[in-house]
């Protein structure tokens, strides 16, 4: 009889969850309102998180943290003035010096490695993953990390997971019923209000806060939309303002269910693993996609891999070749309330979007920059280098040549020939061979 | 100030005071990222530096870390593997040069910086820089460019090999051998060559940034 009573009880608490999650979360996204449960939210976490930074006196809360930018002072100077500098003309022992302190600066601390591990923080955010040699500090700041930790994982974790199976259902089931219909502009407008709602139910699954400025310069149809890369949610931070056609791999499980549901309703382009090999498919397909103005712009990401948001490494040459118009957006998310960064070689998928989801929220500045074409006389890698800066620059961010494929492999052996190329020829420049 | 749970190194008397304990922290996170959080570094834990990638004298400067000269445990040979004290004292090799310094400690801090060189150099350790090991060395800088041949490395290095003979010994009779660079000569060679402010990593200053508290 209890036990009746007890399951009675908690269904009906049940119900009213869900009604409260359908009635202040779900549907304002459907119509692209805020009730301001976010904002709230946010206000009182910053005003908690000010207040226990300004009142543990005394403490050090974490283990001074060094800034991203670097922990030791580079020597700028060209190889060519330094070497010049040390000696006037000919060969000599010097020479070796300027190799060596080199090598020395990368092996304290080098550009790359420091690229791929989240960036650190100024202040504790009562996070334990940010905090990385913990111990007891005070009474008082133990007490509101463990409310901090139940609050997260007993309250928040539990509604985002709600909120994101919601979201992801709705997004299927949506997206085929859209795509039954036969094409035409009602379907392009269905299928737009069902890739922004889900976009937004996603969103607020991440507590997700995000400004964006610049908004008239927003891709338009027929363009190619750039952004640099951070995470897999980068995707849903820009579908959360805007309809793009997504460009990828096709993958197995949930992720391929998606995508095949959503390529119905929305010209999507998914490429089979075998297709990807082939480049000139690829060039050739998006193209044909950029070529039909109608279509809505695809969204690309030039780095091929998640960088931790404190730079840019080198955009990959191939959507730089397709032609059209490009729309570069800069993307920059505020490492105080949760990191976003997606570190592929130490975290799967599945404990990635845990720790987003127990992270106190996600906020992220969106900038859209004025749209840019190739010009006459620039090669696609000049052009993405361009396009890389204006990134960088507006997001304040560092710009680094490298290639983002270093999180894996080796540097290729052509860029040490060059230096050592240049090198030699200043040598021979000086007249040291007879 | 608390300490990291890991391991209390204690500090090598040559570092101090000139790197402060902040600079020892940065170090050995660093030291436990290359060493992927095991007690001792090999060779190979330093291909995994993108950077140092780029650097043609790359052999010579890993091989610095595991000699047993510049480790300053035997007057030959090499080590296979090192802990986080012996990389501290490599490093302290390219510590900068400190205000308060007296013309003694200046002397003997840039002899020290000298004689790593004269290792790297100097690479059959018997104390002397004979014209193969610095052919070596030349090659070793200019190679990875297809347009110079072996030969153009060749004279350059015998060019500066004659160069430096000169400077040391004087004039040779026509029978006189060279054998090779002494530590003493070398030291002769690098005399006017600012070598304490060249040969130095720097670290930022900490102080500036912000903590709460």
């Amino acid at each position: 009889m209890e036990d009746v009573w007890v399951a009675a009880a908690a269904a009906r608490v049940g119900a009213a969850w869900l009604a409260a999650v359908l009635g202040l979360i779900v549907l304002p996204s459907v119509l692209g309102i805020s009730l301001g449960i976010s904002e709230a939210y946010m206000w009182v976490l910053v005003k908690t998180l000010e207040r226990m930074t300004v009142n543990s006196q005394n403490y050090f809360l974490m283990w001074l943290p060094f800034p991203s930018q670097g922990i030791i002072e580079r020597d700028e100077t060209p190889m060519e003035k330094e070497i010049a500098r040390l000696h006037p003309a000919d060969f000599e022992f010097s020479d070796i010096l300027y190799f060596c302190r080199k090598g020395f600066e990368a092996i304290v601390e080098d550009e790359v490695t420091q690229r791929f591990s989240s960036e650190e923080l100024l202040s504790w955010n009562l996070l334990t993953r940010t905090n990385v040699n913990f111990h007891y500090i005070s009474l008082r700041l133990t007490i509101v990390w463990v409310i901090g930790v139940v609050v997260r994982y007993c309250f928040l974790l539990p509604l985002r997971i709600t909120l994101a199976a919601i979201g992801i259902t709705s997004m299927i089931v949506g997206t085929t019923l859209v795509g039954q219909l036969p094409n035409g502009s009602v379907k392009n407008y269905l299928s737009e209000v069902v890739h922004l709602t889900c976009s937004r139910i996603l969103v607020r699954a991440l507590s997700g806060t995000i400004h964006y400025h610049n908004k008239e310069n927003r891709p338009k149809k027929g363009g190619i939309c750039v952004a640099n890369h951070t995470s897999p949610i980068d995707a849903i931070i820009l579908t959360n303002d805007g309809c793009y056609a997504m460009v990828g791999q096709v993958h197995g499980g949930l992720m391929g269910v998606i995508q095949r549901a959503t390529v119905k309703a929305c010209p999507h382009v998914w490429f089979e693993r075998s297709e990807i090999k082939d480049r000139h498919l690829v060039t050739k397909r998006l193209r044909e996609h950029v070529a039909d103005k109608s279509k809505l712009p695809i969204l690309i990401f030039p780095e091929g891999t998640c960088i931790n948001n404190t730079s840019v490494m080198m955009f990959k040459k191939g959507s730089f070749e397709i032609g059209g118009t490009i729309y570069p957006v800069a993307i920059k998310y505020d490492p105080q309330f949760g990191d976003a960064f997606w570190n592929s070689s130490k975290y799967n998928i599945v404990s990635y979007l845990l720790r987003i989801m127990t992270s106190w929220a996600i906020v992220c500045n969106v900038w859209y920059l004025p749209p840019m074409v190739r010009e006459e006389d620039e090669d696609a890698v000049q052009f993405a280098n361009r396009v890389k800066s204006a990134i960088a620059r507006q997001g304040g961010l560092t710009e680094l040549p490298w290639d983002g494929g270093l999180k894996r492999a080796k540097v290729k052996d052509t860029f040490r020939e060059e230096q050592q190329k240049n090198y030699s020829m200043m040598l021979v420049r000086n007249g040291s061979i007879g | 100030l608390g300490l990291s749970r890991g391991t209390q190194t204690p500090i090598p008397s040559l570092l101090s005071p000139t790197v402060t304990s902040e600079q020892i922290e940065h170090l050995h996170r660093r030291f436990k990222q290359l060493s992927q959080d095991q007690l001792t570094i090999r060779k190979e834990n330093f291909d995994s530096i993108p950077d140092l990638e780029f650097n043609p004298i790359r052999g010579k400067i890993v091989h610095a870390f595991f000699d047993k000269r510049n480790l300053r445990q035997a007057s030959d040979g090499l080590v296979d593997e090192i802990n986080f004290e012996d990389f501290l004292t490599i490093m302290s090799y390219f510590r900068p040069i400190e205000m308060n310094m007296d013309e003694e400690q200046l002397d003997r801090f840039r002899k020290e910086k000298l004689k790593f060189l004269f290792h790297m150099y100097d690479s059959d350790h018997d104390g002397k820089i004979t014209l193969q090991e610095y052919r070596n060395v030349v090659e070793e800088l200019l190679s990875g460019n297809p347009h110079l041949e072996k030969e153009s490395a060749r004279s350059i290095a015998d060019g500066a090999m004659m160069e430096a003979a000169s400077i040391c010994v004087g004039q040779m009779g026509p029978d006189q051998v060279y054998e090779g660079i002494t530590f003493e000569d070398f030291l002769k060679m690098w005399q006017g060559i600012d070598i304490e402010t060249k040969m130095h990593v720097r670290f930022l200053n900490m102080e500036t940034i912000a903590h709460c508290y």
